[in-house]
């Protein structure tokens, strides 16, 4: 028995191969997107886990915002006697200027971002040159290339020779220093994605960095100290250890284990969202699955019948057919494990444009299949396989209902698997008075939430995925249906190829509603994204307040202030600099209360970040940049308590918080805050909290102190300065040339990035959500292909009776078209509305239409259409009545 | 399925075939012939009354134990062969057979072909064959597992004559040689008349049943 069952559908599958083309393909779409996509994030991380100490530079990380103190270096030099390495890295923004004026076409100024190294750098990992000499003699040039002078060299990335018109061997000024350029650097290990920059690396050696005098008091800098144990060290002891000893210096340490898992957190869910995309596209392609089989099990029924006529029960038979299933699934699957390793080797391109660096080739990240690439293959192929068995299943039991003694009927074709008796009421209708029926739909039902809740990775995501989608495929087929309907209900049209099309469409057991969804859904994914990132843009770029500034210059020493604003005043009159000083601070205490930087803190921040965005721990333990100001900055509005009046003295500093950070600080009228600024601790007393318009373009603070209160500190000022787009470069050369240690960072190039980046992010999700698309192609054609002999039958009908083949072709192409506008149209409403109200209520930005979005989209559904339908219909124009109608 | 409320069967007719005979059902086009074969095959229910074969009462059987019982006691064949089109003729033939697990089916089935005249053609497709070879097929099919009772509905209605005669000897030498109770439907009278006994149907009811004298050129089939 069990063998017949085997051979049987051995057979089967056999003889109708060309019948489960579909079948393959939809599988093959669906499992191909999901393994490229795991396939893909698998790697990824198997490359982080091996190169985690080269990714953070070192076993551990110490990392401050100002120069470590005398007692701080005094325990980092006490390490040594431990056989403990350290290597010290800054970081920091700064300009760099040619030392001869340059072409025309090339940039005289340029912000960087500078990078300086001791000897022993990198301690983990490897820096990649375009050049044979190692890192440390670069930046030690031999002092007959400068001309017998002491001088400092600077690797620099190509990006910056191109910008400013430079090559090796010429001279760079990076504050009061000049550096030969001795090399190119292509990656580095510590620095992952430089997707955000503000500008070109530069490495230099940490003597340089001391001659271009750029670090002062107050400066924008980021000092980390890479540290390297023995193999046997055991690292937690040593990292509480340094966190203690050096919680005078505000200094965040960190393990590789921990940086690691963020980037991982970051990977993991980067691939889990696009793989949900990819089983989104695996659940449309089981809608083509399941109009496969419904369409085989019609072609069946007299083999069905004539099988139960020799003997075979209904068990018998039914699982006959899902072995076939079964078998027809893997097949599939396998197909699509081809296909997405075809994808993940497709992938790392648009990973590179994504992380804007060669980072799969930094990380050694290969697309060669090892072991950790079995459980993303296994994963693909069990989801494929399940998949087919979910959508199988309802179908391949209605063979129950077919009864031997059919075979006596001639009008066993027309005795369709779905019985419909409009008597019954819907849940009789839908066969969910028998056991067997209701059992299975508990089945189909679980297995996909459960399907969902494995890929998402998570109970809630899992869920509201599926929700999410049944709720789509729900309105969708509501509306699908209501216009199937709406259309038997108009008169019919007197062209003869219009009510052709449009019978084909509102006929019974027609099609139209599967296919309209199947497309719908995949337009609708693909629609949301675009509109999001439209949005998104359109905030960045059009949405610009009138008055935003055009430069932040940032590090400007108080002795600068005046000569600064008279400097602007002078090269771009009306360009009105404000100045607004700037202090880099940690949260000490709040009432009191000690804040204390713990590991188990740590965690909870990250558990809560990955929830919410910003986690309570990230509100106590993040740098704070204070102000001083009179009046109340603009775009501020006071909700509670009072701002203080212009010349008030107090004997406690006042300060106005800000109240998402006032909510999550527990902070209200008449708390005290106490600030660790540099090392000397400040208390304040709440005075008011402000609500602030995060997004005016300006410089925005937590915390606002009032005037005097830190005039000791160690302060800078950031200055924001408006002028013309014609005034924007001799400006910024005019500041660096007088000040070397102001930076300028130009908004518009800063946004700009980021829109690219949001683009890159966006090309990323659309090229998962196409697979999506694809499936609903594959669905219509497999749909297609199952009215395929009676479209024939009618089609030689009607050539028989005298229609001419374009009119056939004609008919055709209206009920794809129809088909296509529809599904668009539905597609295109459900996209925005959900595109809407992730704008609205996510990302809180102003929604508005974008028509060529939409118009494009339904251009776009309706050629889809018109494409799939011709390609699975085109044969039927060529055939020979007679041929056709003798057979019958 | 939805049953009409009225079968054309009648409850109130009663008909008992003993074993080994060969029995021909005639009557007009929808008197009910086919019916009464499909019943007894098991292939739909009587709405009333009963059936039973070698003393077990089918009608009240749930529908895999049926399945069995067809599997194991009957062979059917129809008047347009219904084979599986997408499977050889070897394959028709071994469906039965694995159905039944036997080991040997494969040999069994072969020579079941070789039997009616088919063993140059084991592994052609039905479209692949004429009718008459096809209807050999059907027959060793329905043959294969030696079912006591050999059902055939119209056997030779979609044949020429001279192949139909062909299959009726095929029928008649299974008969024999096997001692199957033999139940056809037949519009032919040449070939009710070789049958030992003529039931003869009108309006699902019986009008007339009747022993009739072995016709001796049917008899003998050169095989």
């Amino acid at each position: 028995m069990n063998r017949f069952i085997f051979k049987m559908a051995w057979r089967e599958t056999r003889g109708a191969w060309r019948h489960f083309l579909y079948f393959f393909a939809c599988i093959a779409i669906g499992v191909g997107a999901l393994v490229g996509v795991s396939l893909f994030g698998a790697h990824m991380e198997r490359a982080v886990t091996k190169e985690a100490r080269g990714l953070l530079g070192g076993d551990l990380e110490i990392r401050l915002t100002r120069p470590l103190s005398l007692a701080g270096q005094a325990v980092l030099s006490s390490l040594g006697a431990r056989d403990i390495v350290f290597t010290h890295v800054s970081e920091l923004v700064a300009m760099a200027s040619r030392s001869t004026p340059g072409s025309f076409m090339t940039q005289g100024t340029q912000i960087i971002e500078l990078k300086a190294v001791e000897s022993a750098y990198p301690l983990y990992g490897t820096i990649r040159l375009d050049s044979t000499q190692a890192l440390d003699a670069l930046l030690h040039p031999d002092e007959r290339r400068c001309g017998g002078r002491s001088c400092f060299g600077a690797v620099v990335q190509e990006s910056l020779l191109i910008r400013m018109g430079l090559s090796i061997g010429e001279r760079l000024k990076i504050g009061q220093a000049m550096f030969l350029i001795t090399g190119v650097v292509r990656t580095e290990p510590d620095r992952m994605a430089n997707a955000f920059t503000l500008g070109p690396r530069v490495m230099i050696a940490q003597e340089g960095l001391l001659a271009a005098e750029l670090v002062k008091p107050g400066s924008r800098v980021r000092e980390r100290y890479l540290v390297k144990t023995p193999p046997t060290m055991p690292l937690e002891p040593l990292l509480s250890e340094l966190r203690d000893r050096l919680e005078a210096d505000s200094a965040r340490v960190t393990s590789y284990r921990t940086a690691q898992s963020q980037l991982k957190q970051f990977l993991e869910q980067l691939s889990r969202y696009l793989g949900l995309i990819g089983l989104t596209a695996l659940f449309i392609g089981g809608l083509g699955v399941g109009t496969s089989i419904h369409a085989f099990l019609r072609d069946k029924l007299r083999t069905i019948a004539t099988l139960k006529a020799v003997g075979a029960d209904s068990v018998t038979v039914v699982s006959t057919y899902v072995v076939q299933a079964i078998f027809l699934g893997s097949i599939g699957s396998l197909a699509g494990i081809l296909l997405g390793i075809a994808l993940e080797r497709g992938l790392p391109p648009l990973a590179a444009a994504l992380f804007a660096s060669d980072i799969l080739d930094q990380l050694g990240v290969s697309s060669e299949l090892s072991q950790s690439s079995i459980w993303p293959l296994l994963k693909g192929a069990l989801l494929g396989l399940l998949s087919t068995l979910l959508f199988t299943l309802w179908p391949l039991l209605k063979i129950r209902d077919i009864h031997p003694g059919a075979i006596f009927r001639r009008d066993a074709e027309q005795a369709t698997v779905g019985l419909e008796t409009a008597a019954l009421r819907w849940w009789a209708r839908w066969g969910l008075t028998d056991g067997w029926n209701v059992g299975t739909a508990g089945v189909i039902i679980f297995g996909l939430c459960a399907l969902s809740v494995w890929q998402a990775g998570s109970w809630s995501i899992g869920l509201l995925f599926i929700g999410a989608t049944s709720l789509a495929i729900t309105v969708l087929f509501v509306c699908a249906q209501a216009f199937v309907r709406g259309l038997a209900l108009m008169p019919l049209p007197r062209v003869l190829s219009l009510r052709y099309a449009l019978g084909n469409v509102v006929r019974p057991g027609s099609q139209a509603t599967g296919i309209m969804v199947a497309i719908g859904i995949g337009v609708m994914v693909i629609v949301t994204v675009s509109l999001v990132e439209q949005a998104l843009l359109s905030q960045i770029q059009d949405n610009r307040p009138a008055d935003a500034p055009t430069f932040f210059f940032i590090d400007i020493q108080p002795d600068q202030a005046q000569g600064f604003v008279s400097l602007i005043d002078r090269q771009a009159e009306g360009a009105h600099p404000e100045l607004t000083p700037l202090v880099r601070s940690r949260l000490h205490a709040i009432n009191g209360k000690v804040i204390k930087f713990d590991e188990a803190g740590e965690k909870d921040e990250k558990r809560t970040e990955g929830n919410e965005g910003r986690g309570k721990q990230w509100y106590f333990t993040r740098e704070y940049v204070l102000t001083f100001l009179d009046r109340l900055p603009k775009d501020n509005t006071i909700t509670k308590g009072e701002w203080w009046k212009p010349g008030q003295v107090f004997s406690t500093p006042q300060v106005s918080v800000e109240e998402d950070a006032a909510m999550h600080l527990g902070l209200t009228i008449g708390s005290h805050v106490e600030f660790d600024i540099q090392g000397a601790t400040i208390s304040a007393e709440v005075s008011s909290i402000r609500k602030v318009e995060w997004g005016n373009f300006s410089t925005n603070f937590y915390m606002i102190l009032s005037p005097g209160s830190i005039a000791a500190a160690p302060f800078t000022y950031v200055g924001t300065v408006r002028v013309s787009a014609a005034k924007e470069v001799p400006l910024q050369q005019a500041v660096v040339a007088s000040f070397p240690n102001i930076s300028a960072i130009h908004i518009g190039d800063v946004l700009d990035g980021f829109a690219r980046v949001l683009d890159r992010l966006s090309l990323a999700i659309r090229a998962v959500a196409l697979f999506c698309v694809m499936a609903g192609g594959l669905v219509m054609a497999a749909a297609l292909a199952a009215t395929r002999y009676r479209r024939l039958y009618e089609s030689v009908i009607l050539k028989a009776l005298g229609a001419t083949r374009s009119l056939i072709a004609r008919a055709f192409a209206m009920e794809y078209v129809l088909l296509g506008a529809v599904a668009g149209l539905i597609g295109l409403s459900l996209g925005s509305i959900l595109a809407w109200a992730l704008v609205r209520y996510v990302f809180d930005l102003p929604w508005s239409i974008h028509p060529q979005v939409l118009g494009i989209g339904l251009f776009l559904t309706i050629l889809l259409t018109l494409i799939v339908g011709f390609a699975s219909t085109y044969r039927i124009l060529g055939q020979r009545p007679l041929a056709v109608l003798r057979h019958e | 399925m939805n049953r009409p409320p009225c079968s054309p069967t009648s409850a109130s007719n009663a008909a008992l075939v003993p074993d080994k005979q060969r029995v021909a059902i005639v009557g007009p086009s929808g008197s009910g012939k086919s019916t009464l074969l499909g019943l007894i095959a098991g292939l739909d229910r009587p709405t009333s009354g009963s059936i039973t074969l070698d003393g077990v009462e089918i009608s009240t059987m749930r529908e895999s134990a049926l399945a069995r019982y067809r599997r194991d006691h009957i062979g059917y064949i129809f008047q347009s062969f219904h084979l599986i089109p997408t499977l050889t003729a070897l394959e028709n033939v071994l469906v039965p057979l694995e159905l039944a697990g036997m080991s040997t089916a494969q040999d069994r089935a072969t020579e079941l072909l070789n039997t009616v005249g088919l063993g140059e053609r084991l592994h052609h497709y039905p479209v692949q064959l004429s009718g008459g070879e096809q209807q050999r097929v059907a027959v060793a099919r329905a043959f294969a597992c030696h079912p006591p009772i050999l059902l055939a509905d119209e056997p030779t209605g979609n044949l020429d004559s001279a192949t139909g005669q062909h299959v009726m000897q095929l029928l008649q030498s299974l008969h024999r040689d096997y001692g199957t109770t033999l139940v056809l439907v037949t519009h032919d009278h040449t070939i009710a008349s070789s049958m030992e006994r003529v039931i003869s149907l009108r309006d699902g009811r019986i009008e007339s049943d009747r022993l009739t004298d072995p016709d001796p050129r049917v008899a003998e089939p050169p095989l």
